[in-house]
Formats: structure tokens, sequence, C-alpha cells
């Protein structure tokens, strides 16, 4: 049985629990050192990573404003290229959507891309509870899963555990459900990838339904990108017949230009990668490539009242990276089980009350106390969200419906106290002339307990006691003549708050009137702020790079080496020799090309060649050693290549399943920035693009290649002299 | 020329060396120092707690206060921090714009105190000498808030005889955080515990900071801890003259 989360503990209290935990302490403190270290290092490699940053805010904020027009942009777009949109305005409409659609198919199970908003819903429980087995396929949700334990990450849900740990999951619960683990399993990274590899390979080969998220849903084409690193999710999007993918409606981009902000912000913000190991661009159904039926199901689920107000708007700009998670202090002393909900760290803090609002259980209500107002999180986030800023207005919230329901309470009291005293300097000089007469009775420095409330200090600290001098007697003593300038008196009496507003439920409507619904909310906190296009123009991110042919080359070739893929130059003659060389040294002796590849790429290999023509089953292609594809682009400063299924490359399936692939770049293809390559491709493509071998960073946040994608990357450039 | 000192409260309450420090040093290097003795408290604790409506209220009294002077000098990264942002926020959520309009304008003219020092005075060496192992912790709001990243670290390191100790972990926060120090105590001492462990395998001697609060915090947690850690504000060494 799927556990939930469903504490009504506030936060202290859960994080009082964690802190206890040792291990948990040290696995946290480790990789979030980890990680912190990544991202900084690939951070500051960019110039114009502050530009980015703008840029990404802008675009999401307009967005936000234009939410209504976006989405029924984006449904037109989807259902003209063969997928069918639907509109849950909540979570169980949403899982009642998708329990229908996988009963239409008649299959007893899915395989899942990790996807927060399915969790945040709550969907693996609500197919369960209609006999549907929901396999999680990312490594780390699969760790969570086997466990029968919870997320505590974004990114890497499992982060509390450690490897040892890990691997004792592994033993004891995959033989329960699948594959065992194999005999004399170890607690290194690479054998427990492997082991996950082993145990889901089938469930993919096999499986007819995926259901997955997704990172972004492209307004003017249609499009939906998958970003990851193992290859669970190309196998899940490309595989099952029917795909089903549930997205909240704030995961719009206006157009296939921001993907170029937006896939420079996200890799480097959650892995610290120039660039993750996969990411899927799809519209709709391709006819014969991957699934045969394509629902998007877009989720409203709080989001359009968390719209309603500027910090709620502010929030749903996250596009769940984990940089906020990764440098919290207090995230990586109490981990994120304490924060009791989907979304830990301080993007949960203010995202979870936003989207709940008019809940206020003692959970919410201590979700935006769980912050010391650092500010690391600002200064980490991709896209700008000021969530110190959003955590003292949700505190004000607070403290506003405290004054209504609990007007006597004791913490209201004594701030109105403390408040009366602050304002006043004549009870004010009192009280520090009370704090130097006690000075003088205690005699001491520091006080090792005080009563409550004031003992929670004392708890692990000591206190410092007033001196017996203040200040104010030195001055006076030493400055006898200092003059202080009238103040005006100039006081405003300050402005009362507004009201809360109080959200009502809708009465339960059907599908199509929960499109309406959803979109005459989507459009409600239309402003005019923005103007009507997209800004991405205004932005000075660099477009154009400025390394010569040769530089780029080099540099493509140092950051896929980085990757632990190899790299070999070509003249245009030479390409078999080096493709030969590559599947002797793999022992591939079998091997798949799509029908259009230049006979001089095989010619004279040993391997026995298939051609994709006519299509191969899954089991066959899973028979072969290695796949020979070309491209459409490839990007130096991240190391990456685009396929878009155009020439030379074929179905998106052909690079997946076989092990080993070798891919021809030729040297024109290769620009040096991503947004370059955003401009060369085509946004209706199908694409897949790839930044070294299949990889995980589940276990400890090291990363490790080789999951469930290709886990041998072979590169030839094909030089153009 | 002529500032007014803003002590802030909880220097007024319990360290009231820090500001005899900051009046010494500014007074050494000729300027004239004013202390106006309704000042109170600038209303972070509220702000910042989510008590808005009392959190204004003591800003006004700041503000009525510090309205006149020109310079304002304080030895508080996290009050200066305050009156700069806290205030304008405040502002617009209450949906004040002449508030906010006064608010800004007066933020202009206060300073914490090393910013002053190096940014307005263009001072990095006052004629201190303090022959210790001093580590510096960049609080919170000195870093992120005011972007005092250099200035004053230049400031330690002028210092004759004082040797600055870097440790792991500096830029992180100590775990104070005003009200969550009290509301989440348990998280709020595990961070410290870390930073006071991390500062004390560096092998330094004293913890220096710009913020008191932040240092009551830490140096809390390292006597409960027995651990022989003195904190002290950067104005106090800055005053010595050992």
């Amino acid at each position: 049985m799927t556990k939930t989360f469903n504490s009504e503990s506030a936060f202290p209290k859960l994080a009082q629990a964690e802190l206890g935990n040792a291990q948990l302490r040290a696995n946290l403190a480790r990789a979030t050192t980890t990680i912190r270290e990544k991202r900084l290092r690939v951070v500051k490699e960019l110039p114009d990573w502050e530009e980015l940053r703008s840029a990404g805010a802008a675009i999401k904020d307009y967005v936000l404003d234009h939410l209504d027009e976006l989405a029924t942009e984006l449904e037109s777009n989807v259902t003209r290229r063969g997928g069918v949109v639907h509109w849950a305005r909540t979570g169980e409409e949403a899982n009642e959507i998708v329990v229908e659609l996988v009963k239409a198919t008649s299959a007893s199970s899915v395989v899942k891309v990790k996807s927060m908003v399915t969790q945040e819903i709550g969907l693996n429980a609500a197919l369960e509870h209609e006999g549907i087995a929901a396999y999680e396929t990312d490594l780390a949700e699969l760790i969570v899963q086997l466990g029968d334990d919870l997320p505590s990450h974004i990114l890497v849900p499992a982060i509390h555990k450690n490897r040892s740990e890990i691997r004792d999951i592994f033993i004891e619960e995959m033989g329960r459900s699948g594959l065992a683990a194999p005999a004399g399993l170890t607690d290194d990274p690479a054998q427990l990838a492997a082991a996950a590899r082993a145990h889901l390979r089938d469930r993919f080969l096999s499986a007819t339904v995926g259901i997955s998220g997704a990172n972004f849903l492209i307004a003017d084409s249609g499009g939906l990108v998958v970003v990851e690193s193992e290859g669970n999710g190309r196998m899940c999007l490309t595989l099952p017949q029917t795909l089903i993918s549930v997205v909240g409606v704030e995961k719009i981009v206006p157009n296939w230009e921001s993907l170029g902000v937006f896939l420079q912000l996200l890799p480097r913000s959650s892995t610290g990668e120039r660039m993750n190991p996969y990411t899927s661009i799809f519209s709709g159904v391709t006819p014969g490539d991957g699934p045969q039926q394509f629902h998007l199901v877009l989720l409203d689920n709080g989001r359009t009242s968390a719209l309603a107000d500027p910090e709620g708007r502010e929030v749903l700009r996250c596009i769940r990276c984990s940089a906020c998670l990764n440098v919290c202090p207090v995230y990586e002393r109490t981990g994120g089980h304490a924060y009791g909900n989907t979304y830990p760290g301080p993007i949960g803090a203010v995202l979870v009350p936003q989207l709940r609002k008019g809940n206020r259980s003692a959970l919410e209500n201590s979700l935006p106390y769980a912050s010391s107002l650092c500010g690391a999180c600002y200064e980490a986030c991709p896209v700008k969200i000021d969530i110190p800023r959003i955590l003292v207005k949700l505190r004000t919230d607070v403290v506003d419906a405290q004054r209504v329901e609990h007007p006597n309470n004791p913490e209201l009291l004594s701030m109105k106290a403390v408040d009366a005293m602050f304002s006043s300097p004549r009870r004010f000089q009192g009280l520090v002339r009370f704090g130097g007469l006690l000075a003088r009775v205690v005699r001491r420095t520091k006080v090792r307990h005080l009563p409550p409330p004031l003992s929670a200090w004392t708890s692990g600290r000591d206190a410092p006691l007033p001196p017996a001098e203040s200040f104010r007697a030195w001055f006076a003593a030493t400055h006898p003549s200092a003059s202080t300038p009238s103040a005006a008196p100039t006081s405003k009496p300050p402005a009362t708050s507004r009201a809360e507003s109080t959200t009502t439920a809708p009465p339960a409507l059907r599908e199509d009137d929960a499109r309406d619904a959803m979109i005459e909310s989507l459009g409600s906190p239309h402003h005019g702020v923005h103007d009507g296009t997209p800004p991405t123009g205004s932005f000075s991110f660099r477009r154009v790079g400025e390394l010569s042919s040769d530089e780029r080359v080099a540099q493509f070739t140092e950051r896929l080496v980085e990757y632990r893929a190899s790299v070999v130059e070509a003249t245009k003659d030479g390409v078999a020799d080096h493709v030969r060389s590559f599947l002797a040294r793999q022992g591939s002796t079998s091997v798949i090309a799509a029908r259009d590849v230049p006979p001089s790429w095989l010619a004279d290999t040993a391997s026995v060649v298939a051609f994709d023509d006519p299509p191969l089953s899954v089991a066959q292609l899973d028979d072969l050693d290695a796949t020979v594809s070309g491209c459409a682009v490839a990007i130096s400063e991240t190391g990456t290549i685009v396929l878009d299924a155009g020439t030379h490359q074929g179905r998106r399936i052909i690079s997946l399943i076989p092990d080993h692939l070798i891919v021809v770049v030729e040297e024109p293809q290769i620009v040096e920035l991503v947004p370059e390559a955003v401009a060369r491709l085509d946004a209706s493509a199908t694409q897949t693009w790839i930044s070294g071998p299949s990889a995980t960073s589940d276990i400890e946040l090291e990363r490790i290649e080789g999951v469930h994608g290709p886990r041998v990357l072979d590169v030839i450039i094909v030089r153009a002299s | 020329m002529k500032v007014a000192l803003f002590l802030t409260c909880v220097n007024d309450g319990l360290f009231p060396a820090t500001g005899r420090a900051v009046v010494e040093v500014l007074e050494s290097l000729g300027h004239e120092v004013d202390f106006p003795t309704e000042q109170t408290c600038c209303g972070q604790l509220h702000l910042n707690a989510g008590y808005q409506r009392e959190g204004l209220h003591v800003a006004q009294q700041f503000r009525r206060v510090f309205e006149p002077y020109e310079f304002v000098v304080s030895p508080s990264a996290s009050c200066v921090g305050t009156v700069r942002e806290s205030y304008r926020n405040a502002a617009r959520t209450m949906g004040d714009p002449r508030l906010e309009a006064d608010v800004e304008e007066l933020a202009g003219r206060v300073y914490e105190f090393s910013e002053f020092l190096t940014d307005v005075l263009h001072v990095t060496d006052v004629g201190a000498r303090f022959p210790h192992r001093v580590a510096y912790h960049p609080t919170c709001h000195s870093l992120r808030t005011l972007g005092l990243k250099e200035g004053p670290k230049d400031l330690l390191r002028a210092v004759k005889d004082l040797e600055l100790v870097d440790f792991k972990g500096s830029d992180q926060c100590c775990g104070f955080g005003g009200m969550f120090a009290l509301k989440n105590a348990a998280t709020s001492v595990a961070i410290g515990v870390d930073k006071v462990t991390s500062v004390e395998d560096a092998g330094a001697e004293v913890l220096c900071a710009l913020d008191n609060s932040c240092l009551t915090h830490v140096g809390g947690v390292a006597s409960h801890e027995r651990l022989p850690l003195r904190t002290m504000h950067l104005a106090e060494i800055l005053a010595a003259r050992e």
C-alpha cells in the first residue's frame, strides 16, 4: 500500500523527530554539500547566468498573467497533433480521469516517470484502489517505493538513504514485486544501479501504459518536455502504447524559444550538471514512433487560487529544480519528511500554504516559520522567487487569522506587549534600566536556564544577562553636551490589513464544465501587467556563440568525455573504421540503424546489421547490441547531441533499447550554445537531447553512468576538412 | 561629519560595549556622534514574525527619531536590512504607497557600521591592534541582504597582529533567525552546533560578526557546549588597542 503524507503535526514536532536520526543528518550533510558545490561550479561558468535568471522569471510571470490564453493555445496544438486534453480542477478529478483512462486500456499495471504532481494528488494510491499497480521507475522513487517510505526531496526522493541502506532495501524487497536483487549485491552505486536496471527491464519492455508529469508544456507547439537522467523517462514515454501525462497548468511556457532559457537554468540548478543526460520533447502522437494514444491532464488543484495574489503568482514560477532545498540550512538538518508533504524545503514552505489556501492546519500554519530567513534560497533560485519575503507575507497571514480566531493566544498578547514597550521611548528606557538593575542583583553574565517560553532558548544555548552599566548611562556621562535634534512627529497610523478572502469549494461538475471553469479562473488574475508578447527578447543572454569551429569541436569533445563518453574525430571516409573499432571494443556483434544511414558508415563491419525497416519489435531491438545514428544538432557548451528522428536517425526507440549507442556528428552540426540549438531545431519535431550515457545521481548525489538507457555512448565527429 | 547612532534594542539591553566601540571608532576618526535617546527598536522582531501592524508601529517610532539625520549608523546588519527591505515590503503588503516612499527615502540614509567605514568614509585601517585568531562569520543579512562581502574582512585584515581564520561553511546561516530560534529551537540549535564546531575546527579563538543577535545564539551554543570560543562584534575588535 502506498504511503501518503497525512501528518497534522506542525513542523517543529516533525523536525524534532528527524533531528534525532544521526544517520539521516550525516547522509543529508554529505549529499547537500556535494550538490551545492556542483551547482556553484556550473553556474559560475555562465557569464550570463543573471540574465538567464531574469529572463526565466519574466517568462514565467508572462505565462502566469496569460494562463487562460496559453492553456487554450496548448490545448488546440496538442489536439491538432493527435493528443487528448483533459482538465482537472482537483486532485480527485485528475485521479478519476487517469483511472478511467487506464481502465479503458484493460492494463493491470502502469509504469511511471518520476512526477511531483502525481505525488501531490496521490495518484498511486488511487490506482491501487482500483487494482492497478503503479510501478515507479526512477531509481530514487523505486528505492522509496520498495522501502515503503516517503519521498524527502524534490529531485532525489531517497536523499535520506545512503548506499548501504539502499542495498539492504534492494536485497529485502526487490524479490517481492519482481526480479530479485542479484546474489552478493554490494553497496557499490554502479552495482545498485545495475540491479535497478535488471529489476525494471522486463517491466518497461512489456508496459502498455505509461504515466508521466512534465517539466514544460510549450503552448505554441503543443510540446511536452521531460527532463531526466536515467532513461526511465524515455522508456515510459516511448515504449507503452498509451501515455498519460498529468501536469500542473503552471508548467506552460509560451513558445519554443523559451526552452533556450529553461534548459540552461534547470539542469545547472537541479543536478549541478551542464545538461542532464536525457530530455524528451514531443507533441501529441508521432505516427509510428512512441505511444499512439496520448492524454494530457491539465491540473489546477489550488493553482488558480494561488494565482489570485502576487505572492502566489511568484511561487508558481517554480520549475521544481530543488536548488533551494540543497542550500537551505534548515532542510539540511531536518530532511524533507519534517515538512509533512510532497513539497519539502523552502519552496514547499511557500507553495503548500498557497495551494491549500483557507486550510489552516497546524502543519500549514507552521510551514512559513520553518525558515531562518537566511536568503540562501532566493540567491539560488533560477527564477528569482523571493522566498524569504513570501515567507514573511505568509506569516502575516497566519498572524492575521489568529487575531480573529484566537485573539487571546499568548504569543499574540506578548508580541503586543513588546510593541507597547518598543513604541514608547519612556517604557523602553525603563526596560533598559530594569535590565541594569537585574544585572546588579544577579551578578552573573549568563544563565543556563530560563522559564517558559524562553526555556526554548536555553534548551541548547546559554543566555546573556544585561551588564550593570548601560550604554545610555555611559554615553550621557561621556557626552554631556550631545544634542538631539527635535524629532518631527509624522506618525501615520498603519492601515488595517485586508480581510482574508474565503474560498468555497465549487460544486462537482462534469469534465466539460471543469474545462470552462478552469479557463475562467486562469484568466481572472489577468491584470495586463505584461504586454501581449512573451518577454524573452528583452533579455541579453547569449544567443550566438563566439568560439571558432575548431574550438567548438574541442569543447564538445571535452564536455562529452567528462560525461564518460568516448569521442573520436574522423574524416568523411574514416567513419566506418571507428564504428568497427567501437563495436569490437564493446563486443557488439549486432547493430541497428535507420534505413537511410550512409552505407559508408557501416562498411566492412563484422557485426550483423539490421535496419528498422519494417520497424522491429521491442523484443527484437532488445536482442541487438548497438545502434549507429546520425543527429540533428549538437551543443558544445553542454556536450549535448540532439536527435530529432530526421535524416540518418529513425525512431526514438532505436537509440534507446540497445545498450551501446554510436552517434556520428558532422562538424557543421555543432553549435556552441543552447539557444543556438533551439533556433536550429523544428519545434514540432520529436526530439531526444542526449548528454552522455544514461546516468543517475540518486545515490548520495554522486553521478553514476549507466542505468536504463544505453550505458555506453561513443561519438564520432566528422571533421569538415 | 555628524552621524546618529542607532544602537538597536539588542545592543541597548545587552551589549553596551558594542555601542561604546562604535562611538570610540567614529570619534577617533574625527566624527561627531549623536545618540538620540528616544530610539528603541527597528521593528524587525515583529515584522519578520508576521506581526506587521505592530512592526510598522515600532518602525514609525524609528522613523520619527531618525528622520532629521543625514547619516544614521548602526552596528547591526539585520536591523539595517530591516530598514532597507522589510519596511518597503511591509508598506507594499499594506498597500500604502506614501509610507513606501517615506521609508525608501529614509533607507538611503541608514548604514551598517562597517559599510559606513568602508563605503562612505573609505577607511580600512582604524588603528586597532588585536593579537588573536579571529574567524569572521558573514551573517545572512550582511552577506545576502546588504551584500557586504569583502569590506568587513578588509577591516579585520588591517587590524594589527590579527590573524583572520577561514572556516568551512562560513557563508551558511548560524541558525538564529529571530523567532525561528524559539519556534524551531531544536533545528536552530542543530545548525548552531555545526557552526561552532566548524569554527572550533579552524582553530579560531574569537568569532566576529556584524550582528550581536546572531552572536548571542552562536555564543550561547558554544557556552552550552562548554567550548572556549569568544564572540565579539566587529566594532569591538576595531576599537581594541591591546
